[in-house]
C-alpha cells in the first residue's frame, strides 16, 4: 500500500471528510513530510472507491471553509479492516527496525 | 484578491487537461476547490507552490494514464453484447434460410422421382435448421450464457449438413457452404470472444 493511500485511509477514520479536510489531516499527522496534491489524492480517492474501501458520504457545506459545498468521503468496513492490516504491518517493520538497531527504542 | 486568483485558476484548469477525460469528468470541480483552497492558505503562493502544483499534476496525470492503458476495454463486456446479438440474428436468419432451402430441395427432389432419401435430406435439413435457430435464440436472449449450447448447436448443424451431403449428393453448393461454413464461422466467433475474454479476466 502507498503512504499516501495509508494516510487518506487514516485520515478517514476518525469522521468522514472532503478533500481538502484530507489532505490537511495527512500533512499534519506526518508532520508536513507527506504532502497531497489534488491529482495524487483524487487519484487515490478514485482508486480507493472503486476497491470498495471508501465511500461518497455526499454534498455538504464545511461553515469553516466558506460556503462552497463540498463531497465528503467515509471509510468503509473493509476499508477499516485494510488500514487495520496495514498498521499492524507497518507495526511489525518498526520493532524489526528497532531491534536491529536502525532506530531508537519506543519513546517510554 | 479575487482579479489576482482568475488567471492561476484558469492556468490550473488548462493543466487538468493533461488527465484523462473520465477522471476529469469526475474529480475536475473539487480539484480546483483544493487548489483555490491552498493557494488561500499560502497567501497566493509563490514558485514553490507552483512547482509543487506541476509535480503533482505531471506524476498523477502519467500513474492515471498508466492505469487507463492497463484497464481493459470491456470490463463488463458490455460492448460485446452488440457483437453477440447481431451474430444471433444471423444465426437465425441462416436457420430459417435454411429451412426454406430445405423444403425447396427436398421438393426438387419429389419432382425429380423422389424417394426416401429425399424425405431424410429434408427432415436432417429441417433438423439442423432448427439447431442453428435455437442457438441463434438463445444467444439472443441468454448471452454468453448460451454460448456452451451454441458450440453444441454448430457442432450438430455441421455434422448434419454433412450427412445431407452424404445421403443428397445433388445438394447445392451454396446449401452445403451456408450449411456447414456458417457453423464453422459461429464457432469461430464464440472461440475468440471467450478467447478475449479469459485474457480480461486474467489482466482484471
Amino acid at each position: 500500500m502507498s503512504p499516501a493511500t495509508f494516510q487518506v485511509l487514516m485520515a478517514l477514520v476518525d469522521d468522514e471528510r472532503h478533500g481538502y479536510s484530507i489532505m490537511r489531516e495527512a500533512t499534519e499527522r506526518s508532520d508536513g513530510s507527506v504532502r497531497l496534491g489534488p491529482g495524487t489524492l483524487y487519484g487515490t480517492l478514485k482508486r480507493l472507491l472503486e476497491s470498495g474501501l471508501v465511500e461518497e458520504g455526499g454534498e455538504r457545506v464545511d461553515p469553516a471553509m466558506g460556503d462552497e459545498r463540498r463531497r465528503y468521503y467515509r471509510i468503509t468496513d473493509l476499508g477499516m479492516a485494510v488500514a487495520r492490516a496495514e498498521a499492524r504491518r507497518l507495526d511489525r517493520v518498526v520493532r524489526a527496525a528497532r531491534r536491529r538497531k536502525l532506530i531508537g527504542p519506543e519513546p517510554a | 484578491m479575487i482579479a489576482r486568483e482568475r488567471p492561476a485558476e484558469l492556468v490550473f484548469r488548462a493543466l487538468l487537461r493533461v488527465y484523462p477525460a473520465g477522471f476529469r469528468a469526475d474529480y475536475e470541480r473539487e480539484m480546483t476547490q483544493i487548489f483555490r483552497d491552498r493557494r488561500r492558505e499560502e497567501h497566493g503562493g509563490g514558485s514553490g507552490f507552483w512547482i509543487e502544483v506541476l509535480w503533482d499534476v505531471a506524476r498523477s496525470a502519467a500513474a492515471m494514464h498508466a492505469d487507463a492503458a492497463r484497464a481493459p476495454r470491456n470490463v463488463n463486456n458490455q460492448p460485446r453484447k452488440g457483437t453477440m446479438r447481431r451474430m444471433a440474428i444471423l444465426a437465425v436468419l441462416v436457420g430459417l434460410i435454411e429451412v426454406l432451402n430445405a423444403s425447396l430441395e427436398g421438393r426438387a427432389g419429389r419432382m425429380n422421382g423422389g424417394d426416401a432419401y429425399s424425405f431424410i435430406g429434408v427432415a436432417l435439413g429441417v433438423c439442423a435448421a432448427i439447431l442453428l435457430i435455437v442457438a441463434g435464440v438463445a444467444l439472443f436472449r441468454r448471452g454468453w450464457s448460451a454460448a456452451g449450447w451454441a458450440r453444441v448447436a454448430a457442432i450438430g448443424c455441421a455434422a448434419l449438413v454433412v450427412s445431407i451431403r452424404v445421403v443428397q449428393p445433388w445438394m447445392s453448393i451454396f446449401a452445403t457452404l451456408l450449411g456447414i461454413g456458417f457453423p464453422i464461422a459461429l464457432l469461430l466467433f464464440l472461440y475468440l470472444t471467450k478467447r478475449d475474454g479469459s485474457s480480461m479476466r486474467t489482466t482484471a
